[in-house]
């Protein structure tokens, strides 16, 4: 028998290992760039994008800011935290960036890419070789989930890379005492908390965790002042925020108890009795975990929990560390109480609702995930190959069945608004006039945002004395108003449907979401405005 | 103590011998040669051992094989395979994978000349159900289990999992089975070209027996390409080296291969064509086949909503598998721990076996993994109507090898013999009423709908396998032509649960009865030593 063999020198093997472990960080940070991008490309391509009515909103939002009829900071409203439209005011000027949805999505791939690469570092600070940081970052990178939100302009990517960042700088304070980690790990926090509200909850839990630390190694004096310092920075965002409605809004607490807050939403939920997991911690416990699992794909999820039950009982490794890694299962609280206390919504299909809503909600686990995989990884180091083809295996499947439970959510679910209609109307038939259009933007921003018309097109809540004046004499000002004829949640319809110019409108379409009224030709030269 | 090792060839004989008495007394069936016309009737459907789709599909067409000569079916043997039957250019064809009802073919022409094809053809099936048993009882001796404990590992994966009910009905995961254990035998025990050669050959079966198993293999393909091309760390240098003759025992994975070409080109007119993409006939209108409720008229009308040909994603799908977990091991009417707990004892043979850094684990693991990922990715992870999770068998037997791993280990742990005991007998007596009974077991979620249209309560775990024995019927074939007229199906299974009770206990007995020789002895020394002032380490050094 004939034996082929070839050979390669020890040390070119291991000198290659070395440079690649060398620029292991940088491979690593341009292969997520690369997926990044790839991922962008594919979702704007097939319009999936922009697919998500909050989306459309946040970049409106955005673009509200520098460009309509009361362009200026207070346009970043009470509704959403305004980081994310705050990092989209250098881009949302340019009409493809706004439209393109990349002006938002560019604040979410940074974040993915930001986000891989301190997956990585977080387990590279817990021990963990070169094979089990890749695939923590692989667990990360090849969830059909996050590569579909960081192609879009949400919140999520965000957030999760500001809350991860603020949980890995706090691991390295725990570790090390530094302060700096610690001045570093509240600034993330307090990026986070103007991100969303899971941020706020990180700062609480972050909080008890610098305190249990302090005390135990130090002393209740040191903790106050370690306290103090902490929270200067971490506690600044919500106090600004507090601040900000407060002299925007005239209340402190607009935010919470305005008419567009999540809390009024809920409000109008649980009245209709359509919030199920408000006051039943099981079902609250229930619909999370199916999110999660829906967003992981399941075994990842799995894995991830046989892998935080190994590190917090391995002997190895530091109490203090074991205390910190907690700090990735903030989320994990925090959306289970927030169903709970009725402040939060998330609908799986099939366990609450008979459809899809907020169900992207259960994808903020998963760098956490990512993290105990790396870790489990490395643990288990003969079932390493095995491990990670069985990964590999589900990947493999959730790509080539398209298994992404967010796009559902965003296409079929409640998350969705499928205004096409009215906004191919509007491109139709009003894109090349000069006239006002009267819309509420809590209602219809999809609206605004598909139409393609620009932002100063529309008087909206937002724009101060047109609106004002808008509403009691709409017939001066507004050509045609877009609104949802006798629903009162429409704020358009609540105040204008009663005023007497309203009557000189006459509906010219009625679509799924709203109906457009145009005001009739003979009261054209009544226009305030010298649109016609 | 001749018995205490097991070494002797009379006990082999003994406990191969009760195996084959206790499948033969399970063996499904009735007698006679049927025509295609009685095939059609409920003595052989509903209430007899063909009673669901999945066993008629390969039966017709092993039968239109040897009594029709023909690759396509004619319209009673049609009628007979739905609602599992395939359409194509005009013709019924099959909706399976051949590669059973060509296995099967020496059975059912011996059954014939017996007077019982149809018991002949089931026959096969518990061959590989035997030969199953051996390939355990050899895998775990190999990897480190005694031998009682290995021949305990056979029972468990014979009589205490749904495989029993799969080894005496014409289903394929024995034969399954059957590959994976004599390629991981044949891999682990020998290192030649011709092993190598007839392990590729099994591989490429099992893509004949059923394409899933494309992915079971997976992990013996690579154990299989280990043994062509093997890396060598040296001081200085990696070497690489690659079996020239080795790589040419490839070859034989193309007589499989060729095979299903040559089934595809006869059955479908085209060589690529795999069976479950063709078109599904779910039923007849009169003479006219109909697909989910419609009037069929043309093929392109004709594609089933769920089947979507040629796009893997839409049969593995991972959203699947949160509910394919809970119905493969939780769930009241499949689920592990309602149907066999006793395999959960595997787990802790795993354990031991990751401590023992023993070699073979991850491959084993991973057929494992991939047996319950793919089958909880699957749309249907109950397995239509059948008993337990039929899927899991190749998994069972690997769990049974890992049991008896753990048994060795912790024989000394008398504790463990109750917990075995009890799961092993819980989990015997539920799998012994499925043999002889019934697989048509509806899933959960299809009970309301039943319960609407039979206007009746239906039953969706193994108690309608004991309501079924209440009803004083059973499917076994011995039962139904001698054992009804002496006793009571219930009396029948209690027989049949005895024997296996029997050659189980015993065999823990010649275990534990070592064992509680060596406490006694020990004891006894320990009161000798208090007792008598005597210098006793002779005897503690022939006893320790």
């Amino acid at each position: 028998m004939t034996n082929y063999t070839f050979s390669i020198p020890v040390n070119f093997w291991k000198n290659t290992g070395l440079v690649l472990e060398k620029n292991l960080k940088l491979i690593v940070g341009i292969i997520l760039v690369i997926i990044s991008i790839t991922a962008f490309v594919y979702y704007w391509r097939n319009g999936l994008g922009i697919a998500y009515n909050d989306a459309r909103s946040h970049l409106d939002i955005g673009r509200r800011v520098i460009e309509g009829l009361k362009p200026g900071l207070a346009q970043l409203g009470s509704v959403w935290l305004p980081l994310l439209h705050f990092l989209m005011i250098p881009t949302i000027w340019n009409n493809f960036m706004w439209h393109s949805g990349l002006s938002g999505a560019l604040v979410s791939m940074i974040s993915f890419v930001f986000c891989g690469l301190l997956i990585y570092q977080f387990l590279e600070q817990l021990g963990v070789g070169k094979v089990g940081r890749l695939t923590g970052v692989i667990i990360f990178a090849a969830n059909l989930n996050i590569l579909y939100l960081q192609s879009t302009a949400m919140t999520e990517l965000l957030l999760l890379a500001t809350m991860t960042a603020g949980s890995y700088e706090l691991l390295i304070w725990h570790k090390t005492g530094n302060y700096l980690n610690l001045v570093k790990s509240a600034i993330w926090i307090m990026l986070s908390t103007l991100t969303r509200y899971d941020g706020w909850f990180l700062l609480f839990y972050a909080t008890l965790l610098i305190i249990i630390n302090v005390v135990k190694k130090k002393s209740y004096k040191t903790a106050e002042g370690t306290l103090i310092l902490f929270l200067t920075m971490a506690a600044l965002g919500v106090v600004l925020w507090f601040l900000w409605n407060l002299l925007i809004f005239k209340d402190p607490f607009y935010f919470i108890t305005g008419p567009f807050s999540a809390k009024a939403q809920q409000d109008l939920l649980s009245n209709a009795g359509v919030l199920p997991t408000k006051g039943n911690f099981f079902l609250s416990m229930k619909v999370y975990l199916y999110a999660l699992m829906y967003n992981t794909q399941t075994f990842p999820s799995i894995l991830g929990l046989i892998g935080a039950i190994i590190l917090w009982f391995d002997n190895k490794i530091n109490r203090s560390i074991k205390m910190a890694s907690t700090v990735l299962l903030a989320p994990l609280f925090f959306n289970i109480i927030a169903l709970y206390i009725g402040h939060s919504v998330l609908y799986v299909q099939g366990i609450s609702g008979n459809t899809w809503f907020n169900v992207r909600y259960g994808i903020m686990l998963l760098p956490s995930i990512a993290i105990f995989i790396g870790y489990l990884i490395d643990k288990l180091k003969p079932f390493r190959v095995v491990l990670i083809s069985l990964i590999l295996f589900t990947s493999f499947f959730s790509i080539v069945s398209g298994d992404a439970v967010t796009i559902d959510d965003a296409k079929f679910g409640s998350s969705q608004k499928n205004v096409t209609e009215i906004s191919e109307w509007l491109k139709e038939n009003v894109t090349n006039e000069n006239s006002y259009i009267l819309i509420s933007v809590a209602s219809h921003d999809a609206i605004v945002f598909s139409s393609g018309l620009p932002m100063k097109r529309f008087i909206h809540e937002g724009t101060g004395d047109y609106w004002n004046k808008a509403i009691i004499n709409p017939d001066k000002y507004a050509k045609y108003i877009i609104m949802r004829t006798n629903d009162a949640t429409d704020m358009t319809f609540r105040l204008v449907g009663k005023s007497p110019g309203f009557s000189r409108y006459q509906k010219i379409s009625s679509f799924p979401f709203a109906d457009i009224y145009e005001l009739r030709p003979e009261y054209w030269n009544n226009l305030a405005t010298n649109t016609k | 103590m001749v018995s205490l090792n097991l070494k002797n060839n009379w006990f082999n004989v003994l406990y191969y011998l009760i195996c084959i008495l206790i499948l033969v007394l399970s063996l499904r069936g009735i007698p006679g040669n049927p025509k295609d016309l009685e095939l059609n009737t409920s003595t052989w459907k509903e209430n007899g051992p063909l009673e669901l789709s999945t066993d008629r599909g390969r039966f017709a067409l092993t039968y239109s094989l040897l009594e029709n000569k023909s690759f396509n079916f004619s319209l009673n043997i049609a009628k007979f395979a739905t609602p599992d039957l395939g359409y194509f250019n005009g013709k019924f064809v099959s909706l399976f994978d051949p590669g059973l009802s060509f296995l099967v073919i020496p059975g059912y022409i011996i059954g014939k000349l017996l007077g019982a094809a149809q018991v002949g053809t089931f026959a096969i099936i518990s061959i590989f159900a035997l030969l199953n048993v051996f390939l355990i009882r050899k895998l775990s001796e190999e990897l480190g289990a005694n031998k009682i404990m290995s021949a305990i590992a056979g029972l468990v994966f014979l009589f205490a999992t749904p495989a029993f009910t799969y080894s005496v009905t014409l289903y394929q995961h024995q034969i399954t089975t059957f590959i994976i254990l004599l390629s991981t035998f044949l891999l682990i025990k020998y290192d030649n070209f011709w092993t190598l050669a007839l392990v590729w050959m099994l591989l490429g079966l099992s893509f004949a027996i059923d394409y899933p198993n494309a992915v079971l293999v997976f992990p013996l393909v690579i154990l299989a390409i280990k043994k062509i091309f093997s890396i060598d760390i040296q001081k200085n240098r990696i070497l690489f080296r690659l079996k020239s003759l080795y790589i040419l025992s490839l070859l034989t994975v193309l007589i499989p291969i060729s095979f299903l070409l040559w089934f595809n080109k006869n059955s479908y007119n085209k060589y690529f064509q795999l069976a479950g993409t063709v078109t599904q006939v779910t039923g007849f209108d009169n003479n006219t086949p109909i697909n989910n409720r419609y009037v069929i008229e043309d093929a392109t009308k004709y594609v089933s909503p769920d089947r979507k040909s040629g796009f893997l994603g839409s049969f593995f799908y991972t959203r699947n598998l949160l509910e394919g977990f809970y119905i493969l091991f939780l769930s009241p009417d499949r689920g592990i721990v309602n149907y066999t707990p006793v395999i959960l004892l595997g787990l802790g043979g795993i354990i031991v076996a990751y401590k023992r850094k023993m070699e073979l684990l991850p491959f084993l693991f991973s057929i494992i993994g991939l047996n319950i990922l793919l089958y909880a990715m699957w749309g249907d992870p109950w397995g239509g109507w059948a008993f337990g999770s039929r899927y899991l068998i190749p998994t069972y037997a690997i769990l049974s090898i890992f049991i008896s791993i753990f048994l060795t280990k912790y024989r000394k742990y008398l504790i463990l013999l109750p917990i075995f005991l009890i799961l092993f007998s819980y989990s015997v007596f539920v799998n012994t009423a499925g043999a002889i009974t019934t697989n048509a077991i509806p899933p959960q979620v299809e009970v309301l709908d039943l319960e609407k249209a039979s206007n009746s309560i239906q039953k969706y775990t193994y108690q309608k396998n004991f309501d079924y024995l209440s009803m004083n019927k059973s499917k076994s074939f011995v039962y139904q032509l001698i054992g009804k007229n002496y006793m009571s199906s219930w009396r029948y299974f209690y027989v049949l649960y005895t024997l296996i009770m029997s050659l189980s206990v015993g065999l823990l007995v010649v275990q534990y009865a070592d064992n509680f020789k060596k406490i006694f002895s020990k004891i006894s020394i320990n009161v000798f030593r208090k007792t008598l002032p005597l210098n006793i380490n002779f005897l503690k050094r022939k006893y320790d």
